[in-house]
């Protein structure tokens, strides 16, 4: 690694205060799984390195007025274990259970899983099929947005150098939506997204879609929803037909590239097959099962 | 004065002394257990008293306990670390290294160039390896030079501030594309450097006694061996003009004698201590950094230690020969084999390294364990501009298995035949003749075959 | 440069380190605690495991200066004079360990599973190593051995 200095912020405007003073070359660290790979490998070269680890306001997992808050600092073993999320979001829980392993679960955070912002993010889909948002802070306060509109292109998000991610906030008119996430990567563990996909629902009346809700990952250059199975799939009558037909549509909102790890018919393929299985299980989980 | 010293005088007090002996030692291997009466109670357990039992490994508590030491484990006063410049570019002329902005960093304790190396190739059949490239670049991860710093991350550093002036030659990358030999990887030598045939009867009455012909082409891809303990030397040149090196070398005599003709020194002046090694598979079998350790020892009068980046592995290190190998069998209808010809290229890489043995291994087996009479087996190892190809786990036995048992499979779905059965029809048999004419003995293949079938319920599958 | 101080193994240590030092650099050269190993320096291989206020992390992941006043267990904390850790005493019992590069990252993976559950299914010990390659490929024994130590840590089987 080359050298940079290091300073510690104890909560969030101490971070950006810090950020602002030292920058633009500062990079933010939070659980470091990926910045740290990134700093050995020179891909940054920052001049300081704000830590923020120790910002306790970053912290947290709540259910408030506004719904479900996740602290940005929450890593992904906490989402694992929180017994709120287990018990309302097992679709979360399956997110964050198929990053990495142990040892990267407890160190990494889903604000930073966000932030990296790389298109395979495991916490993403499920976060947006939830339609959840995200709160940004910055020297000029605070802001909200859809991850839709945090999220810019791979590796880029809205954040400036002397901004943070301060929470993710899933709103209360979806707090116990069923979903559902799956991600299919070559290994079971440590092992990246060739696709990965959340679908969630509500049963409307006459056993029909309602507010049906899909995203997909590592398809597009960010995390997308897949707005043309969606808009089919609503008020239509849920049957494995549908589910399927919204599957092949799903492939039509996605733009998969060919890479080392796949080929994009081959992403096709499993673009329609994942989007059809959330489906179905986010309806097997409305049904109480 | 004799009085004082305890001298055993009895047979049974020799026996005392050993028993004592026994209590002293630290119980660093767990006791075997008894062998239950029945399990014992044949021939063959009394001559192999092992066979069933389990075992612990000598060196197994030390391990777990992290007291294991590694070369990255050890440190000696005043060490400095080397690290080397990569080229990044496949095939070029090396027009100047210019050294001189890493020699002023401070922390740079020395940089050493191919050009200081006294002879500067090796290699464990042929020497056609550069310690560090000088003349000319073979592949991406040769290494062009040296730099031995107070620190890691100072050596990296210095490394990124050499110059290197290339003039880029066209590289080959494809075995088959090399076999022309058009562009050659070390000219002016054929990139086919070696190469092997094994014929056994009339491999045109064979074809023609068979019912049905099958071809295919078969490839494997490069593999690294990715042992979790990355290559690691350290070098200490000492005022006699003798070098130790504490190296992770899986083979130390056969390097040491490499690493003689490298710095052109008599054996005897080379000491090299091998430590524990935290896994080979065939890819630490020869020397790497060592020569250019030893000089940079000399040249600073302190120990060097260098360890491979994980990166390094991947780029430097010897990799598994990627394979394409056409298979043509002939067989009859009931599916017996009655001739196979086989041809196999292998991916050398820039390097010969162990491709010999690999080659000579993998045209042996190439046809399989099946009696066929009438075979010609030929293999062609290939010079390219990438990472060089050696030792692995099976010497190239389990790319040709892949072809031969894919074929296999293949004939039996077309033949319909059960792939079970297929296999039994040929498979050796005691006293079948290999493709080189050695008479087989304890062929136990039939046995195995039925053995795992049953096990795994290939039967019952309706397969 | 960046000063620390830090429970390691239970007794407080301090050090003055270059702020872009590694926790695992930090405990291999500053500490000379070197049974956590380097194998791939990016999180991939867990040879660097070791346990963070009481969660296994990867060592070569975090930077020294994030462990100031935390809690670190490395592999050298887990033996006392007397005895070896149940988990090592099974280790070294079934023979789960070949080269042994990988050992301390599997045994600290374990100890992490089996301080938060003490009774595993094989499932959930796959899942707990599944952060710790091993290239000798001896996943089964040590497997076996972690569903001993278990067994032992719960009472169930006395120690050998």
């Amino acid at each position: 690694m080359r050298a940079f200095d290091f300073v510690s912020a104890e909560s969030a405007d101490q971070a950006i205060s810090l950020l602002s003073e030292h920058g633009p070359n500062v990079i933010v660290l939070a659980g470091g799984t990926d910045i740290l790979v990134d700093l050995k490998h020179a891909k940054h070269d920052p001049d300081v390195v704000v830590d923020i680890t120790r910002a306790e306001d970053l912290k947290g997992i709540e259910v408030n007025d506004g719904g479900l808050r996740i602290g940005a600092l929450v890593t992904h073993t906490q989402i694992m274990d929180d017994p709120y999320i287990r018990e309302n979001f097992p679709a979360l829980v399956h997110a964050a259970h198929t990053i990495g392993a142990v040892q990267t679960r407890n160190l990494g955070t889903l604000g930073g899983n966000l932030v990296t912002c790389v298109p395979s993010m495991d916490s993403g889909p499920a976060l947006m099929a939830l339609e959840a948002e995200v709160t940004v802070a910055g020297p000029d306060g605070t802001r909200r947005m859809g991850l839709e509109e945090f999220f810019v292109g791979p590796r880029k998000t809205v954040l400036e150098h002397n901004e943070v991610l301060l929470d993710v906030i899933i709103p209360r008119k979806n707090l116990g939506k069923p979903a559902d996430f799956l991600k299919f990567g070559l290994r079971k563990g440590q092992a990246l997204a060739l696709v990965n996909a959340a679908s969630a629902l509500w049963v409307g009346e006459g056993n029909t879609f309602k507010d049906v809700k899909i995203s997909l990952g590592a398809v597009a250059p960010t995390v997308i929803r897949a707005a043309a199975a969606e808009d089919f799939l609503e008020g239509r009558e849920i049957t494995p037909e549908n589910m399927a037909e919204a599957g092949r549509l799903a492939v039509e909102d996605a733009k998969p590239i060919d890479d080392f790890r796949a080929s994009a018919s081959y992403r096709r393929d499993l673009i329609a097959v994942l989007t059809k299985r959330t489906l179905d299980n986010a309806y097997r989980l409305a049904q109480g099962g | 004065m004799t009085d004082d010293v305890k001298v055993a005088d009895k047979t049974d007090s020799l026996t005392d002394l050993k028993e004592t002996d026994e209590d002293l030692r630290l119980p660093s291997v767990v006791e075997p257990a008894h062998f239950p009466v029945e399990t014992i109670d044949t021939e063959a357990r009394h001559q192999t008293p092992a066979v069933g039992q389990r075992a612990t490994r000598p060196d197994g508590r030390l391990h777990g306990l992290g007291q294991t030491k590694y070369i990255d484990d050890i440190t000696f006063p005043n060490m400095l670390f080397a690290k080397m410049k990569r080229a990044g570019i496949s095939s070029a002329l090396i027009k100047s290294v210019d050294t001189s902005e890493a020699e002023a960093m401070p922390g740079v304790a020395a940089v050493l160039t191919g050009r200081e190396i006294p002879v500067n190739s090796y290699g464990p059949s042929y020497q056609d390896q550069p310690v560090l490239a000088d003349e000319r670049v073979f592949h991406a991860g040769d290494p062009v030079a040296a730099v031995a710093a107070v620190t890691e991350q100072i050596a990296e550093e210095a490394c990124e501030r050499i110059k290197v002036e290339y003039e880029p030659l066209e590289p080959v990358y494809d075995p088959v594309e090399a076999m022309k030999d058009e562009i050659r990887v070390h000219p002016p030598h054929s990139n086919i450097y070696a190469t092997k045939r094994i014929k056994k009867g009339d491999l045109e009455k064979g074809f023609a006694e068979a019912d049905r012909i099958f071809e295919g082409v078969y490839s494997t891809q490069m593999i690294e061996h990715v042992p979790l303990e990355p290559h690691a030397s350290i070098a200490q040149w000492d005022p006699n003009g003798r070098v130790t090196l504490w190296s992770s070398l899986g083979r130390i005599t056969l390097g040491r004698a490499d690493i003689a003709r490298t710095l052109d020194m008599p054996i005897n002046k080379i000491r090299i201590v091998g430590t524990i090694v935290g896994g080979n598979f065939g890819g630490k079998n020869e020397i790497t950094t060592e020569p250019a350790l030893a000089l940079l020892s000399r040249k600073t009068g302190r120990p060097v230690k260098m360890v491979y980046t994980r990166e390094e592995e991947f780029i430097a290190s010897t990799t598994r020969h990627p394979f394409i190998m056409e298979y043509k069998t002939g067989v009859t209808n009931d599916g017996m084999i009655t001739a196979r010809k086989v041809r196999l290229v292998l991916d050398g890489g820039a390097y010969c390294s162990w491709s010999e043995t690999t080659l000579g291994k993998a045209c042996i087996l190439s046809a399989g364990p099946y009696n066929i009479e009438n075979l010609l087996a030929e293999a062609y190892c290939m010079y390219t501009n990438k990472t060089m190809t050696g030792a692995m786990r099976g010497f190239g036995a389990p790319q040709v298995c892949f072809a031969y048992e894919s074929q296999m499979d293949e004939i039996a779905h077309k033949l319909g035949i059960d792939p079970l059965e297929l296999r039994m029809k040929n498979a050796f048999h005691e006293g079948s003749a290999s493709p080189t004419g050695q008479v087989l003995q304890s062929v136990v293949v039939k046995d195995s075959l039925e053995k795992a079938a049953e096990r795994f319920g290939w039967k019952e599958d309706g397969q | 440069m960046t000063d620390v101080t830090l429970t390691i193994n239970g007794e407080e240590r301090s050090a003055s380190v270059p702020p872009e030092t590694s926790l695992l650099r930090l405990l291999r050269d500053e500490f000379f605690l070197t049974g956590s190993k380097l194998g791939c320096d990016v999180g991939d291989c867990g040879a660097c495991t070791v346990i963070v206020d009481g969660l296994p992390v990867n060592a070569c992941l975090m930077l020294a200066g994030q462990v100031d006043g935390r809690d670190v267990v490395t592999i050298e904390g887990l033996a006392t004079l007397e005895d070896l850790h149940p988990i090592q005493k099974a280790f070294e019992e079934f023979a789960s360990l070949q080269c042994g590069f990988c050992g301390p990252g599997v045994i600290i993976s374990a100890k992490g599973l089996l301080d938060r559950n003490p009774d595993p299914t094989k499932e959930e010990i796959k899942d707990a190593l599944s952060g710790n390659l091993c290239r000798c490929t001896g996943y089964t024994k040590m497997i076996e051995a972690v569903q001993d130590a278990a067994r032992i840590l719960r009472g169930e089987k006395e120690a050998a």
